[in-house]
């Protein structure tokens, strides 16, 4: 049996982390959970939920979380890895769907993506206006052309998530994680799965922040 | 003229109060070699502002000297500023990997 881990980072998510933990549990034995810094009992509720809790002393993002869980289990001999949203937004027993092709070894990286086939209540403003100018811009800065940029749903397997350190502690990790695997020509499947919003996730402004951070760590490396 | 005056009698009591800091040790030495460069050029340029003119209209700028002068240290600050918000960003970054490497490691103390 290969060695699966599934990281989630969690900000916060008291009411909805015990539901998660336990629906992915499932699936994976191996979870991680990665408490940011949470001044709620995000971090007491996952051990007791017998997750393995890595915590930030501070919050520091998205993208940080999930890099220090990505070393963590790489550390523990990790062969997939899979990234799942805290908030309870996607679908555990879709997981399989996504690691099937990683071990075939039909793909290194496979990611969910919410505008293929299945359907999920995108809110009408971030269907028809967000999301498209986030692959526009996708496309035009990062030369990537994909249904869903911004899909934090995905499997890596080792190889990948040795190779893609995430450098944007914030949410432009989606972007740069797309952006790397293309970058060391890992092979790419997408497939569908469902969204359900419990809230908007990111906004707007949250998508000019992206931006801001992409552009800025364009300018770093 | 009286500008001028005004203008140099103020850059000499920021000269005092350097070399007073400095006498405290208030400030580093480095520190106090930029700013007394710093005050010196801006005194100089303050006495020699017709020459300044002249020079800025034989370049083609339309303004005159303290203009052009205003116009450079609008620049410099630009510059001053997207340095600052580099370094910031790179201290963000260590603070993260400090931050990650206690996460790992208060794990692995506790197995």
């Amino acid at each position: 049996m290969d060695q699966l881990f599934c990281i989630i980072p969690a900000y916060n998510e008291e009411d909805c982390i015990v539901d998660v933990i336990r629906e992915v549990k499932k699936v994976i034995n191996n979870i991680i959970v990665v408490d940011d810094g949470s001044t709620d009992n995000t971090y007491n509720i996952s051990l007791n939920e017998g997750a393995i809790v890595l915590r930030h002393i501070i919050n520091r993002g998205q993208g940080a979380a999930l890099r220090t869980g990505n070393e963590y289990a790489l550390s523990k001999k990790a062969e997939i890895i899979v990234h799942f949203d805290a908030d309870g937004q996607f679908k555990a027993d879709e997981i399989d769907d996504l690691i099937k092709y990683i071990r075939k070894g039909e793909a290194d990286i496979v990611l969910g993506s919410r505008f293929l086939e299945k359907k999920s209540n995108i809110p009408f403003l971030k269907k028809y206006f967000i999301l498209p100018i986030a692959r526009l811009i996708n496309f035009i800065i990062l030369g990537i052309k994909l249904t869903d940029p911004q899909s934090g749903f995905r499997a890596l397997n080792r190889k990948a998530a040795f190779k893609i350190k995430i450098e944007n502690d914030g949410m432009a990790h989606c972007s740069e994680i797309l952006s790397k695997s293309f970058y060391y020509k890992f092979k790419i499947k997408e497939v569908p799965i469902t969204v359900i919003y419990n809230n908007y996730g990111q906004k707007f402004s949250g998508g000019l922040r992206i931006l801001k951070d992409m552009l800025i760590n364009k300018l770093l490396n | 003229m009286i500008q001028q005056v005004l203008a140099v009698i103020l850059i000499i009591f920021f000269l005092l109060r350097l070399s007073w800091q400095k006498k405290n040790n208030q400030i580093s030495f480095s520190e106090f070699i930029f700013w007394l460069f710093f005050w010196i050029i801006a005194c100089l340029a303050i006495v020699f502002i017709k020459k300044i003119d002249n020079l800025v209209s034989g370049l083609g700028f339309s303004g005159s000297g303290i203009e052009v002068l205003i116009y450079f240290s609008i620049f410099i600050l630009f510059y001053l500023i997207f340095r600052l918000r580099l370094k910031i960003e790179k201290m963000e970054k260590n603070i993260t990997k400090i931050v990650r490497n206690l996460a790992i490691n208060e794990k692995e103390d506790k197995e």
